[in-house]
């Protein structure tokens, strides 16, 4: 009896602690993944893999990747460009000095040269906060694109600094960077990376990383006497950050626009992943993958709403009207939601539950 | 003795300790021992240097004379993460706890010294690292069944009331396991029924699991009613110590209270 009964317990736990405790959610997280891995191959013209899917997929990377470190951990960080950058070269390089090497080692060490770069990045986070730190991560932005334009070794010493992703295969099976990648299996590659890895990141932030970086966040005093070393609970932010900072910085430069340079990794791509996950929701994986879609999405739908309105926006307002409507949504969610859009999606399901019902 | 226990050797002695912020005085001269199982209570008048005194214990404050014994290594300061791996665990006047945080997750960062597993197991949260999860899990459950608050195990701790709020501090605390319990201020704010289950749980603790209780408190009666010895404080200097009755009756802390004039 009392064995049944500790066993009656754990499995309790375990289902409690699963990331999905509610069937509807496990369905429809199933669906989800069906639909992505069948469906949009199946159905989706190139157009909107390649132009779409796959730059949704890689914002969605980084912004989980900059969503550790704001949302989880409270470091705000605007040096995002910089790791993306720091990925995308590391790529090229690894690539080009080792012809053999899959493209899927190419990718993580990648993403560890990232991490121990945005280690040392990170090393002032023990020392400054808030908005001194947010310069000090703007400093790291400004000097890593600069190395990486002035130093031609990162470039091979290209002459015209453009520089092509050269033909690889995931572990060797197809063929998923270069001119001759088919924009499905590009798509699918993509997409596997970028699932495990957000399933690896849910794992983390539910977990003791997690809960150390949260606690850290909320209140650094209360997290040291508990035992939590601020050295290691920010450091670790700063690594696992970027690490899958410079992966997505590898997804763009290889699969996504197929060439590496610097100024794709500016200081304007920082600002857009920041966006993301202020619209999508600070501290929320899945509020990474909806602010990665609303700002993918948002332009395309402007452009497809003005036209089926008769009135075909002109490009240049079309930029600004983004600019309006991102500032405005921006200073919205920061007064009105921090959490952003997870936290509506959130309420939401709280309202249906109790529909029709008022509490 | 009042229920007759039996107190051990001292689990932590301060000697000589001495802190001064500038110009303020905070402690001067204090020694101060905490034997093994007692609750000692730690009494004073405001600004008296008490928080100061578990902040120099804790690590927080790095005292400028004076050291300090504990499980009989002698040091004169230390960082509080190497304090709370000693086995110190502490709440604070104020309540400190990860606001974003539910209450089942404040409890279960108190567990994460206890946690072992690296980076890339929590990554796959498989095998090991799901066992050792669900095995602090459990013991985190205990104490929220302990504490009573298995209603709130799932509500984010900004949105909690204060009371409520002291319990879940003391329910990170406990989670430690700690050796030295210290509790500032407990029962501040609380109504009389809210007081009357934190000095339950406070008994409970030190009689169910040994746990030595070092905490400073203003109400009387709740000091009188719990506490195996008092130390006051007053403008820095200690100025009594002994059994409730014994420091009741002291003429000093009578004075002290009652703002006579100081030397
Ligand atoms: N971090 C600090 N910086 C400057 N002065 C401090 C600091 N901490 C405490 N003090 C001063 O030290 C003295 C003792 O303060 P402490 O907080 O220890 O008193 P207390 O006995 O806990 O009082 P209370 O009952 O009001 O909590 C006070 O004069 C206080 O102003
Ligand atoms: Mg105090």
């Amino acid at each position: 009896m009392l064995y049944r009964e500790a066993g009656q317990f754990k499995t309790s736990y375990a289902a409690d602690q699963a990331i999905f405790t509610i069937p509807q959610d496990r369905a429809a997280f199933w669906i989800l993944l069906a639909l992505g891995f069948i469906a949009i191959p199946l159905v989706a013209s190139e157009y909107v893999l390649l132009t779409i899917m796959i730059p949704f997929l890689v914002f969605a990377l980084a912004a989980i990747g900059l969503n550790i470190l704001t949302g989880y951990a409270g470091q705000l960080s605007l040096g995002t460009g910089g790791f993306m950058a720091v990925g995308a070269f590391t790529a090229y390089k690894l690539t080009t000095a080792l012809p053999g090497l899959d493209i899927v080692f190419v990718f993580l060490l990648s993403g560890l040269v990232a991490a121990a770069v945005g280690i040392v990045f990170g090393l002032p986070s023990l020392r400054i906060k808030g908005f001194y730190l947010a310069v000090a991560t703007l400093a790291a932005q400004f000097f890593l694109i600069w190395l990486f334009n002035k130093l031609p070794w990162f470039s091979n010493y290209s002459p015209s600094g453009v520089i092509g992703a050269p033909p690889r295969a995931a572990l060797g099976l197809v063929t998923v960077t270069g001119a001759e990648a088919s924009p499905v299996a590009k798509y699918l590659f993509t997409l596997a990376f970028v699932a495990i890895l957000a399933l690896a990141a849910k794992n983390l932030v539910r977990g003791r990383f997690g809960r150390s970086w949260m606690a850290i966040r909320d209140m650094d005093i209360a997290a040291e006497i508990i035992g939590i070393r601020p050295l290691n609970a920010k450091l670790s932010a700063f690594a696992v950050s970027s690490f899958y900072v410079g992966i997505a910085g590898a997804l763009w430069a290889f699969i996504y626009t197929g060439g590496v340079e610097a100024l794709a990794f500016d200081i304007d791509r920082s600002f857009q992943i920041l966006f993301m996950i202020i619209i999508g929701g600070l501290g929320s994986i899945l509020g990474s993958f909806l602010g990665a879609a609303f700002i993918t999405l948002l332009p395309i739908l402007l452009d497809r709403g003005g036209e089926a309105l008769g009135l075909p926006v002109p490009v240049n307002v079309l930029t600004n009207l983004e600019d309006m409507i991102f500032g405005g949504l921006i200073i919205l969610f920061l007064i009105a939601e921090p959490r952003g859009l997870a936290r509506l999606w959130q309420i939401g399901k709280e309202k249906l539950r109790l529909w029709p019902f008022p509490h | 003795m009042q229920n007759g226990k039996t107190l051990g050797e001292p689990l932590l002695e301060a000697r000589e300790i001495s802190l001064s912020f500038g110009g303020v005085k905070a402690l001067r001269g204090v020694s101060l021992a905490i034997r093994r199982h007692e609750i000692l209570a730690i009494i004073g008048p405001n600004g008296a240097g008490k928080t100061s005194m578990l902040n120099v214990v804790n690590g927080f404050y790095h005292p400028q004379q004076g050291t300090i014994t504990f499980k009989g290594e002698t040091r004169r300061a230390m960082r509080p993460h190497q304090a709370a791996a000693q086995g110190i665990a502490r709440t604070f006047q104020n309540v400190a706890l990860f606001k974003g945080m539910t209450t089942l997750d404040n409890i279960m960062t108190g567990r994460l010294l206890r946690m072992k597993r690296g980076l890339l197991w929590q990554a796959l949260y498989w095998g090991p690292a799901e066992r050792e999860e669900l095995a602090h899990r459990e013991a985190v459950e205990k104490i929220i069944d302990f504490l009573e608050i298995q209603a709130i195990r799932k509500i984010p701790v900004g949105r909690l009331p204060y009371g409520l709020q002291k319990r879940v501090e003391l329910g990170r605390a406990l989670a430690m396991e700690p050796e030295l319990l210290l509790l500032d201020e407990p029962m501040a704010g609380m109504n009389v029924e809210e007081k009357e289950d934190m000095c339950r749980f406070i008994l409970d603790v030190n009689d169910e699991f040994g746990t030595t209780i070092a905490l400073i408190e203003h109400d009387m009666g709740v000091v009188m009613d719990i506490s195996d010895r008092v130390a006051v404080l007053d403008y820095g200097r200690k100025i009594a110590d002994g059994p409730p009755d014994a420091v009741r009756a002291d003429q000093a802390v009578i004075d002290a209270y009652l703002g006579v004039s100081h030397g």
